[in-house]
């Protein structure tokens, strides 16, 4: 269990409703765990439906940290085929139309591979992608006392990703047609290609330099305020 | 998935992960990995929205750099009081592992093996209506 909840990436607020002890400890550098704290509880606040417009019904899938991959994707591929229909209540022999994967924090990359997944063996799915932040409100009580706990407001990054058997806007921000599982590459790659590397080559030495000089300068600064990642 | 079922023996073999695939490096496009500063990166991609002059700039992450390029994208666009907008594509890359045999006089042989890793392809661009 990580002990340490402050990445340098991540917004922080501390807000402690009991002010027991001197709790000047910058939030940026925080380490709760460290300090005696426990996490009691975990709570997501709830952020607006990146999908605005979608049934009410729609199956999402909620990815957690520790989920498994088989166990997802063994439920959400029954509901999507429908074969096996589990639920009586379902007639539809196809199964559902659409599914969403949601999820934050350290879960995001598992949430990809299962849409990742589920588009290579349902295939021809039309995808839509959103990012936000999520809000998660989490309480820490000290081992020592007991009466002293802290509220700790976190921002986490979070996906939502809707697969969709029938069409989506194209317009939309997010949206990926069916099989684009390498076009992607290569299709980018072909239309710039050509536009690009007659100024590419003239102006490459000048913002190579540029770059690394400064990214010697924020490394500097990172090392003294912050502690390693 | 696997192409090679067979086995890999950690003592007799040396696993050397090839570099994944050849990347589109346009001007605005920026790879995020976990080594450099996240700061850093960030500041790369304000540096290019705000005095390089695009209008648009392509940020990309795979596997565990995925969580970063995501932050990196939510960041940029909560400073630009709601001036940017997000377009995120998903991807799956192949990738290639080498297995040396570490002792040349034994009998493996040098094999490859393939995996999958998710990817994450956002576009932070100004929308075009003024």
């Amino acid at each position: 269990q990580a002990l340490l909840i402050q990445h340098p990436e991540h917004e922080t607020n501390v807000s402690s409703p009991l002010k027991s002890a001197p709790l000047l400890v910058p939030p940026r550098a925080l380490k709760l765990g460290q300090e005696g704290f426990k996490k009691v509880c975990r709570t997501e606040e709830d952020s607006p439906c990146p999908f605005p417009g979608l049934a009410a019904g729609v199956l999402e899938m909620r990815v957690k940290e520790g989920s498994k991959i088989r166990n997802l994707m063994g439920f959400a591929m029954a509901r999507m085929q429908g074969e096996k229909a589990v639920s009586g209540g379902d007639v539809s022999s196809g199964g559902l139309r659409q599914v969403v994967f949601t999820g934050s924090g350290r879960a995001v990359t598992k949430t990809i591979t299962c849409a990742e997944i589920m588009k290579r063996k349902v295939g021809s799915l039309h995808q839509l992608t959103k990012l936000q932040y999520k809000v998660v409100k989490e309480v820490w009580e000290s081992s020592e006392e007991g009466t002293s706990e802290m509220t700790v407001r976190r921002t986490v990054p979070s996906i939502s990703i809707l697969l969709s058997k029938d069409p989506l806007d194209p317009q939309e921000p997010g949206y990926q047609p069916p099989e684009t599982l390498s076009a992607l590459w290569e299709e980018k790659d072909g239309v710039e290609s050509a536009s690009q590397t007659a100024c590419k080559r003239p102006l490459g030495p000048l913002s190579y330099s540029s770059f690394t000089h400064c990214k010697r300068v924020c490394l500097g600064e990172g090392v003294s305020v912050l502690p390693p990642q | 998935m696997v192409e090679n079922t067979v086995e890999m023996d950690p003592v007799e073999y040396t696993l050397r992960k090839r570099l994944p695939w050849k990347l589109p490096k346009r001007r605005n496009d920026v790879y995020v990995n976990m080594k450099t500063d996240f700061r850093a990166q960030l500041a790369r991609c304000q540096k290019l929205l705000e005095g390089g002059g695009h209008r648009e700039i392509c940020v990309h992450g795979l596997g565990l750099a995925i969580n970063r390029a995501i932050n990196i994208a939510l960041q940029l666009q909560a400073s630009s009081q709601g001036a940017l907008q997000l377009a995120a594509n998903t991807s799956t890359v192949e990738l290639v592992d080498d297995l040396e045999p570490e002792d040349p006089d034994e009998a493996g042989e040098p094999m490859t093996r393939t995996r999958n890793n998710s990817a994450i392809h956002i576009k932070v661009f100004y929308p075009d209506t003024p």
